[in-house]
């Protein structure tokens, strides 16, 4: 039934990322940053998820770390976007515990929108448009949904990497991913529908 | 805020492909139609309840538009240029020579059971392959000493003499004599005391003990030589205790077994002296080697061990019994005969 969810993103390129991220680990510099712009977009995709618009200064904050302990990380290209995606989880939990102890007035829909502000063409409007619409979507999910949701099919992650990163069982993040991407289908599905039957409403939790 | 589109990034790739059907499939919903690919939910005449393939293919469809809305192809430069200038200071700090956690190994989960199986599978088979060495060799040498209980015994002897040199035939017995005391001392002191029992005798008669009186005799090699021969005796145990011991000791040593006979920490004090020793010692090991086959170290076989030991050394005996007997000695045992 998940077998849709099954990712098959990421894993084009997972070759050069690895062979990027290995040459990065003898010391070259660009190979580093071919392997942040590899990264950097499920990365940052996963920190909006996850802690909105201070994604990315989280960001900065896991790439300080990511760049610091290069040398330590052992594995391909996928193993190492498990690994750039644990290091951004920890760094965006410690951002939440953060905001938890001083509560700042978080207008997320708002900042993200002023986020397009300064590319005023009409494609990217249209793109900040619909990830502030994905981004509402997602964050109405249950956390532990929205995150599996978000490893699975932002940061492209297998199964077992993304339970990895959550710290939980394998069959628990399966039943996560699916059940939230079934409920995001449910919902861009009674959106979709909205327009000339509003009678689908009404199941749309 | 300085972004900028990454055009050769393969995220830019990726957004490109799936956004654009993520761009149609929103175009087409923007505009009122129903989803394009699902024609057989709009051919069946859009049931109200959602049913499973129509399920399964919005799932689909929320990954790509996920996907396209979330992983978007902009990179801040700045950000990216803050990364790679951490990358250089860690670098140039050696913060990337730091061990791997365990938290920092993603290989594949295959690959690291099947490292850590042939790594146990190999670990395994060298220790089966010791133990089984150990025990091979354990039966081995638990098996040699009982199936082959004379040639064992008789390895020992026969080598430890041949490195032992003209010095360590001495000290090999000196040695022995000190780690086999019963066997030895009995047999020296026996022929003193028989000596002095025969010298005692002779002058009151011939109150000594037959048997002991035999051996005697068998000692010396005839009754007209016991008298040059307890002299002989006597002088070598009075003038050099450390040279009469020597041949002495030698065969009544290997006589016993002969274990300590390469242990030659005192070869280099008896060297001087070992000009004759060595012969006799060599001899007397020689003549011991067989008696060790025969008697097995009881006083018996010191006894024979020692007799051939004086048989061995027979010539330098010889030329002190010849002085003994211008001494005027072997009267006695004439005067002593009635």
């Amino acid at each position: 039934m998940g077998q849709g969810a099954e990712p098959r993103r990421g894993q084009a390129y997972d070759g050069e990322l690895g062979e990027a991220v290995a040459r990065a680990q003898q010391g070259d510099e660009a190979a580093f940053a071919a392997a942040y712009r590899f990264v950097q977009p499920g990365l940052l995709g996963y920190l909006r998820g996850l802690v909105g618009d201070d994604a990315e200064d989280v960001a900065s904050d896991a790439w300080l770390e990511i760049a610091r302990d290069l040398g330590r990380f052992r594995g391909d290209g996928a193993g190492f976007r498990g690994w750039t995606a644990t290091i951004a989880r920890h760094r965006a939990l410690d951002h939440l515990r953060r905001q938890r102890v001083r509560p700042r007035s978080s207008a997320l829909e708002q900042d993200v929108l002023d986020l397009p502000g300064p590319q005023s063409t009409h494609d990217q409007a249209l793109e900040a448009l619909s990830t502030e619409r994905a981004l509402e979507l997602v964050r109405g999910l249950p956390r532990d949904q929205a995150e599996a949701v978000l490893l699975r099919v932002v940061v492209g992650l297998d199964g077992p990497a993304a339970a990895r990163v959550l710290g939980k069982r394998q069959g628990a993040v399966r039943t996560a991913a699916h059940r939230g991407l079934k409920r995001l289908a449910r919902q861009l599905r009674a959106e979709s529908v909205t327009d000339e039957t509003p009678r689908t409403l009404g199941e749309s939790t | 805020m300085g972004g900028h589109r990454s055009d050769g990034g393969p995220a830019g790739r990726r957004g490109v492909h799936l956004g654009d059907s993520a761009y149609a499939r929103r175009a087409a919903r923007d505009a009122g139609d129903p989803l394009p690919r699902d024609p057989a939910t709009a051919g069946s005449g859009s049931p109200p309840h959602p049913p499973g393939p129509a399920v399964v293919l919005d799932e689909a469809e929320v990954q790509a538009f996920l996907v396209a809305a979330l992983t978007q192809g902009r990179i801040d430069s700045g950000a990216e240029q803050r990364a790679v200038a951490a990358f250089r200071a860690a670098r140039g700090s050696g913060a990337h020579r730091a061990r791997s956690r365990r938290r920092d190994d993603w290989r594949p989960r295959e690959r690291r059971l099947t490292g850590r199986s042939l790594r146990t599978t190999l670990s395994v088979l060298l220790a089966s392959l010791t133990l089984g060495g150990v025990a091979v060799a354990a039966i081995g040498s638990s098996d040699s000493p009982s199936g082959s209980d004379e040639p064992g015994r008789s390895h020992a002897p026969t080598s430890p003499p041949a490195p032992g040199n003209p010095a360590g035939g001495p000290t090999g017995a000196e040695s022995v004599s000190s780690a086999a005391p019963p066997g030895r001392p009995a047999a020296a002191q026996d022929t003193e005391a028989h000596c002095r029992a025969y010298e005692k005798a002779g002058r009151r008669g011939r109150v000594m003990d037959a048997t002991a009186w035999q051996r005697l005799v068998a000692a010396a090699g005839g009754e007209r030589h016991v008298t040059a021969y307890c002299a002989e005796q006597a002088a070598r145990s009075d003038a050099r205790p450390g040279r009469t011991a020597g041949p002495e000791k030698g065969t009544g040593a290997s006589g016993n077994s002969g274990k300590g006979n390469g242990s030659g920490p005192g070869s280099a004090n008896s060297g001087s002296k070992a000009d004759s020793g060595s012969g006799k010692a060599d001899s007397g090991s020689a003549g011991a080697v067989s008696g060790s086959g025969a008697g097995g170290g009881n006083s018996a076989a010191a006894d024979d061990g020692s007799a051939a030991g004086s048989d061995g050394s027979g010539a330098e005996r010889g030329s002190g019994g010849g002085q003994t007997r211008t001494g005027g000695r072997p009267a006695r045992p004439d005067g002593s005969r009635p």
